[in-house]
């Protein structure tokens, strides 16, 4: 605060600021080196219309990701931003007139940013008002997106006044500034400006922590909702953005956008879960990743290797970027070292004679207790599990009663049955591995590879024959194990970020099913394994009757085992769960290996269900994966969640979709009404009213 | 911080391996620099389409003369966009593209044709005039094969629609073609619909939902852009005899034709559901040769021959009148007639198998199977 501050005060204040700077920092130095690295490789030397060029592409992911980076500061996540760029873009482009002479850039700009907002307003009502799920609440905005975007636009087309184009592609002083970082640069001031003000203060607050910023007297509510309103506004300016671009429309352009906003936020070194981090870094972040592509362009990189590529680095950034003396990895090496230390001194508690050190307790001896307290009720004792996992099987009773008034031969029917079983049993094993992911608050995105891979694989050594299945089911079940290991292991010991680890390991995965299989996978799945997916014994498809096997087993694991108790010990609180002498590590790897494991049971199902396997087999399972056990009930942070509740969300799902195929509404009108489900079928699951 | 300094040793190498191609490639400076830009590899069509292509370049009459890179941009468009700017950048003198979006490259696409790069996009439409087009009509394949149909059932039942993959100009154009033709006939009822993706394993999960409340009894025909040896397989298990199947419309996967060889065929490598069933079909297909031709059209237009801006290829129609097995599967075979190839050649019955061209003798089986070229 004085205005002469000593030298070693303005080190320590320069030191303090580099640390919080950190992963932005260390960003923008890999941007470097990766430019300097294009420049080397590339024909010529990197000119002002390279570098106009570059920072043209990556521009729309920019923009987008800054929002991303908003809500994930402040402890939200948001899946509905690509769909709100499509919007964005059919709208302009569905809405300019060719035949006009010219477009006004101020008016588009603030029309896309508006649609953006209003979505963004929607997502926020319901996660702010009424307190809940962010992943939840835009996924299904994500779904009912999809089909407002196919209703304004069913196929590319349309026109976006090249005015645009021209502006914000152009230059902003010529052969200096590219018009592209001068928008960038706006938004990041106008960031700046918002972070200083007490909404900025209190945005980091919520995001470190909600119940202390409540108590100091923040409006979480308001806080939450203008996060969202924000970040929408910048997915809208996004949709301008890549509308003048591309100067037309495209109902499906924003899509794959999704998935790398996550990379480039964690690679600008933002924590997910908030309270962390910087719009900055992230901008960054993704111009790293679209050099990455570019690099791997100049090189030639065989096509079936550029995933792999791809998500090497995407490990080595987040390593890079968490590299210091606290980092996971640190503390890890430090541990193992002591560990080795105590070792030598034979101080390992497996090394001390085996007796029982336990603090003597005042109070009743050992196997005597006080009178027993009679047990509650089991309506009390299950309280939280059925308030949370009741909702989605009310639900799904509706839904079943509507599909018999609306297309009859539903609940008398039993091949309804055995269809709802059949078909949710493939979500049903997975929301085992997700849902158990879930509960230590991780989230598992390398299912859909794992799927892929697994069936492909076995498909391959299978070929038609059952004797093969014998062999061959159980290598692709410990090359799933394998997978997960390796995604525990990044997790826990590397202390790479879940959603980065796993978002790696889906590339790297991906990469080697292609290699594996040169683009066409080939065999078939054997008879016994047809059979067991489509056969009939009477009514009954022989999966079902293992899935009640299943079912039961899973209800176990978690409910009755160490193992499930130590799951909900690391979801409820990491250093709880350390403290009171949990194996964090130990079971984070397992839960990995076990999720790894459902998606290879899926994989293996699935070839038997289609009777081959095909590339990109799992790719529709992994948001239903997610949102099963969101709507059954779990807490995405962790910790809350019961397996029968998420099995309602799978049925209440399959169910849903069921109806929907029944029916000839529109594609677009379906995904409306399947967005709508599912938020009015979690509305059940609001949490309290904050104390 | 090992590691920084390990990724620039790294980046050291790299760049050394690329300072090592950039010399290989000046002795080929004679060649036409031509780059393939591909969408997703994640499935059959476009891995067969890439081998054909890269079959083609490596063909004697073409080894020569190009110098053929592949690039894949996934289903990204901003990607693609990306990826040809840079080919431009590279000195490519054609490009062959599966365009992403018909419309999201034109922009990117305006620039090369200015700068003299001559661009061709297959199978799905670039609608920048300066842009060359390969590919089939699709609205009068919705229009074939839905009329086909009609006719199977008289003008008369209740057909379920498997469609493919939304917000696609292709889909937009089979299923509007396909529905104006249905629409003439008023007792012809769509029952069911269901988005396909283009996949058989999408579609047996649609089928599956439509039959939880309907039975095989109450549908008298199928109209799918992809999923009719599903469909087949489907009814198979649910018990009808191979002479009960309905009648499909539909793709042209290896599996759905060898199903529509008579019942009791000898095919070595057969094995059911991937079996002789006379199965009644049509099956259609947008060819994967198309990438091939482009390339092809793309040399002849760099050494100045006249080449039409739109190629539109003879849509591939195969019914149980023409159905013929091959048994190698060469080019000159293909041309006597013969459009299905045996299970033990082709073991996934996903595959396309409309490979066959006149204007392609370079390529045949071997081609899409492992990018090998005819002799």
């Amino acid at each position: 605060m004085s205005s002469v501050s000593s030298p070693a005060s303005t080190r320590l204040g320069l030191r303090r600021a580099l640390m919080r700077n950190r992963g932005a920092l260390i960003a923008a130095a890999v941007l470097a080196i990766l430019l300097f690295i294009v420049d080397w490789i590339s024909a010529g030397p990197l000119t002002y219309f390279d570098v106009s060029f570059l920072s043209s592409g990556g521009a729309t992911s920019a923009l987008a990701a800054i929002g991303q980076t908003i809500v994930i500061l402040s402890g939200g996540f948001d899946l509905s931003a690509g769909a709100v760029i499509s919007l964005v873009n059919v709208v302009l482009a569905s809405s300019m007139d060719p035949m006009a002479p010219g477009a006004s850039i101020l008016l588009w700009t603030a029309v896309g940013i508006g649609v953006g907002m209003a979505v963004g307003a929607f997502n926020g009502f319901f996660i702010a008002v009424l307190r809940m799920q962010p992943i939840v609440v835009t996924l299904s905005t994500m779904f009912i997106l999809q089909g407002v975007t196919l209703l304004v636009m069913d196929k590319p087309g349309g026109f976006v006044s090249p005015d645009l184009g021209t502006f914000y592609l152009g230059d902003a002083i010529a052969g200096w500034l590219p018009m592209p970082l001068v928008v960038i640069g706006v938004v990041l001031l106008a960031w700046f400006w918002l972070k200083g003000t007490r909404f900025g203060t209190a945005l980091y607050a919520v995001g470190s922590d909600v119940d202390s910023a409540a108590s100091v007297g923040i409006n979480i509510v308001l806080v939450r909702f203008a996060v969202y309103v924000i970040a929408g506004g910048c997915y809208g300016f996004a949709g301008v953005f890549i509308s003048a671009q591309t100067g037309s429309g495209d109902p499906l352009v924003g899509n794959p956008l999704l998935l790398s906003m996550f990379a480039a936020v964690v690679v600008g070194g933002s924590r997910l879960g908030g309270g962390q981090g910087g719009p900055v870094g992230t901008v960054f972040g993704a111009y790293i990743l679209m050099m990455v592509v570019n690099i791997l362009l100049v090189l030639n990189v065989s096509a079936y290797y550029s995933t792999i590529a791809e998500g090497t680095i995407l490990v080595l950034a987040a390593l890079a970027g968490s590299l210091s003396h606290t980092s996971v990895l640190a503390v890890q090496l430090r541990a193992a070292r002591d560990r080795l230390a105590a070792w030598r001194a034979g101080m390992l508690p497996s090394q001390l004679e085996p007796i029982d050190r336990r603090l003597k307790m005042a109070g009743p001896p050992n196997g005597q207790r006080g009178p027993a307290s009679p047990r509650p009720a089991f309506r009390l004792r299950n309280a939280e599990a059925l308030r949370y996992a009741l909702p989605a099987y009310i639900c799904l009773l509706a839904i079943v009663i509507v599909t018999q008034i609306w297309l009859g031969r539903a609940i008398f029917n039993p091949g309804y049955w055995n269809s709802l079983l059949v078909l949710s049993s493939f979500l049903a094993v997975l929301a085992l591995g997700q849902g158990t992911v879930i509960l230590t608050g991780g989230l598992d995105l390398s299912v859909p590879w794992t799927i892929g891979i697994s069936g492909i694989i076995l498909a391959g050594m299978v070929n038609g024959s059952d004797a093969a299945l014998v062999y061959a089911l159980p290598v692709v079940l410990v090359m799933a194990c394998a997978i997960g290991f390796a995604n525990g292991f990044g997790i826990a010991y590397l202390g790479i970020s879940p959603i980065v680890m796993t978002l790696a390991t889906n590339g790297i995965l991906q990469g080697f099913a292609l290699v594996y299989s040169q683009g066409t996978p080939a065999g078939f799945s054997s008879p016994m394994l047809r059979w067991f997916m489509t056969a009939k014994l009477g009514f009954v498809t022989p999966i079902v009757l293992l899935m009640i096997i299943f079912v039961v087993a899973a209800v176990l694991l978690l409910g009755r085992t160490p193992f499930g108790r130590r799951v909900y010990g690391i979801g409820n609180g990491l250093r709880a769960a350390r403290l009171s002498g949990i194996g964090v590590e130990r079971t984070l790897i397992l839960v990995y290996m076990l999720s790894a494991f459902c998606a290879a049971i899926v994989g293996v199902m699935l070839t038997g269900f289609s009777g081959q396997a095909s590339l990109g087999m799992g790719d529709d399972y992994l948001l239903p994966s997610i949102a099963v056990v969101v709507v059954g009930g779990a807490l995405i942070t962790g910790g809350r969640g019961h397996y029968l509740g998420m099995l309602g969300g799978v049925l209440l799902l399959t169910a849903l979709q069921m109806l929907l195929a029944g029916t000839t509404l529109p594609y677009a009108t379906r995904a409306i009404l399947y967005g709508l489900v599912v938020l009015g079928a979690v509305m059940a699951l609001r949490e309290r009213r904050l104390q | 911080m090992g590691i920084g300094s390990k990724v620039r040793r790294l980046a050291l190498l790299a760049g050394m391996a690329a300072c090592a191609f950039g010399m290989s490639g000046a002795e080929a400076a004679q060649k036409h620099k031509i780059f393939l830009s591909m969408s997703y590899i994640g499935n059959d069509w476009q891995a067969e389409a890439a081998n054909m292509v890269k079959a083609m370049a490596a063909h004697k009459s073409l080894a020569d003369k190009v110098d053929l890179q592949v690039q894949v941009a996934g289903p990204n468009a901003q990607r693609q966009i990306q990826q040809i700017n840079a080919m431009v950048q590279s000195g490519a003198e054609a490009i062959v593209v599966y365009p992403i979006s018909p419309t999201a490259l034109n922009q990117v696409v305006k620039n090369a044709c200015d700068k003299g790069v001559k661009v061709f996009a297959y199978d799905a439409e670039i609608t920048e005039p300066c842009a060359y087009n390969v590919h089939i009509d699709q609205l009068e394949a919705g229009r074939v094969t839905a009329e086909w149909l009609v006719k199977k059932l008289n003008g008369k039942g209740n057909i379920i629609a498997i469609t493919g993959v939304p917000g696609t100009s292709v889909d937009d154009q089979r299923t509007k073609a396909a529905k104006e033709v249905f629409a003439k006939y008023p007792d012809i009822k769509i029952v069911g619909e269901a988005v396909g993706m283009w996949s058989q394993a999408v579609a047996r999960t649609e089928l599956s939902k439509i039959l939880a409340t309907r039975n095989w009894g109450d549908i008298n025909g199928l109209w799918m852009q992809v999923g009719c040896f599903t469909a087949n397989s489907m009814q198979l298990e649910a018990g009808k005899k191979a002479s009960e199947l309905l009648p499909c419309a539909g793709e042209g996967s290896n599996g759905g034709r060898i199903q529509m060889l008579p019942e009791g065929t000898e095919v070595e490598g057969a094995a059911a559901p991937y079996a002789p069933a006379g199965a009644q079909r049509i099956s259609y297909a947008s060819p994967p040769y198309s990438g091939a031709l482009a390339l092809k059209l793309a040399v002849e237009a760099i050494e100045g021959k006249d080449v039409p801006k739109t190629t539109i290829l003879p849509l591939p129609v195969v019914t149980n009148e023409t159905i013929k097995l091959c048994n190698e599967g060469t080019w000159a075979e293909m041309k006597a007639g013969c459009n299905v190839f045996k299970p033990s050649l082709v073991s996934n019955p996903g595959w396309f198998a409309s490979i066959f061209s006149d204007q392609t003798p370079e390529i045949g089986l071997n081609a899409a199977l492992v990018g090998q070229p005819e002799n």
